[in-house]
């Protein structure tokens, strides 16, 4: 085994005490997703069950939008796929330092894959003081944040929250769109992204009024995706 | 028997019930989440060979997300717009997701109490 693939309890303390601060950022989304998933009637064990599991904020509110009995579970799978396509280039790039990593080993570097926490390993493998046990350390870390986040979010929605009139009020409805903005928003890349945004726009709304069910997301996302790559391939070819 | 439980009983009740319809679709959502942060590492060898994989990788996060929001907002309107709008100017502003976050929710109760729907 390579060294960048060793565990040790020292380095998995330490990986796990420095990423408790970025993994407190998450704080009030997971607030907000436990007042969401309780609004949408999940209960408390189920909420926190899904956030350990899924540990992926904005697919987890994608998947609330489209929540509703009986469940769809491929538009699930679809979505949260989808929505947590950039993980898979973050998963690409992580491979090389780890080539030598046992196979049953690698589901477990795959869960704490977390945004914050491959940024700051993956510059430490870079510069060849990568340690596996930081990265498991640091993403447990982060699981246990946002686990207990959202706990606490769920829990905060049965006194004042849980009143309809009062989340409206607060604009409480509005916190998973918010954070779709909000990433969006951090995503933007400026003129280079209008026209796959408006392709998408545009085919989440024609699907919204043809289909009436909640596959506008996964519809949108791929016309969108999809040619925006056909765009930049064109590019390509042509400079 | 849970369901003859009453005050701190039944609460707890509440707490850790679950039914099997949602344990499977948790159980799919994280599969789902594991397959796409796996997906790469596993299909590294291939990924870098076909430029229209990686184009699609760079473009789909972003159009998911306007996918995602355009509808309930182009619904509601009103407040959703002026949420919307505050957010993502914060958001560029500050850099700053949780200001972004706090600034369309609080714009969205600011807006209904001035009387938008």
């Amino acid at each position: 085994m390579s060294l960048s693939a060793r565990v040790t309890w020292r380095s998995f303390r330490v990986g796990a005490g420095r990423m408790i601060l970025p993994g407190l950022a998450a704080f009030p989304f997971g607030i907000g997703f436990g007042v969401a998933a309780a609004q949408k009637g999940l209960s408390a064990f189920e909420t926190t069950l899904m956030s350990f599991t899924v540990m992926a904020g904005t697919s987890q509110m994608v998947a609330l939008d489209i929540w509703a009995k009986p469940l769809p579970l491929v538009a699930l799978f679809v979505s949260v796929f989808v929505a947590n396509l950039r993980y898979f280039v973050m998963g690409a790039a992580l491979q090389p330092y780890l080539p030598d990593l046992p196979w049953y080993k690698q589901p477990f570097v795959w869960f704490v894959t977390i945004d914050q926490n491959w940024a700051l390993n993956i510059e430490e493998y870079r510069r060849g003081k990568g340690d596996l046990g930081k990265f498991l350390g640091g993403g447990l870390s982060m699981v246990c944040i946002w686990s207990g986040a959202t706990l606490l979010g769920h829990l905060a929605a049965g006194g004042v929250l849980a009143d309809p009139a009062a989340s409206l009020r607060f604009g409480l409805d509005f916190v998973g769109i918010s954070v779709f903005v909000v990433v969006a928003a951090l995503l933007f890349r400026g003129k280079r992204d209008l026209a796959p945004w408006t392709v998408a726009i545009l085919a989440a709304l024609t699907a919204k009024w043809l289909l009436h069910g909640n596959w506008y997301i996964v519809i949108g996302g791929l016309a969108g995706g999809l040619y925006g790559a056909m765009r930049d391939l064109r590019q390509d070819r042509v400079g | 028997m849970l369901a003859a439980c009453t005050g701190p009983c039944a609460t707890f009740g509440k707490i850790v019930s679950a039914d099997t319809e949602t344990l499977v679709a948790i159980l799919v959502m994280a599969l789902a989440a594991l397959a796409a942060k796996g997906g790469g590492f596993v299909a590294m060898r291939w990924l870098g060979r076909h430029r229209f994989v990686s184009a699609w990788l760079q473009n789909a996060p972003g159009a998911v997300l306007v996918s995602a929001a355009i509808v309930p907002v182009v619904e509601v309107r009103g407040a959703f717009i002026a949420g919307a709008v505050a957010g993502a100017i914060v958001t560029r502003t500050t850099r700053g997701f949780t200001a972004g976050l706090f600034a369309g929710v609080a714009a969205v109760a600011l807006a209904r109490w001035a009387g938008l729907s």
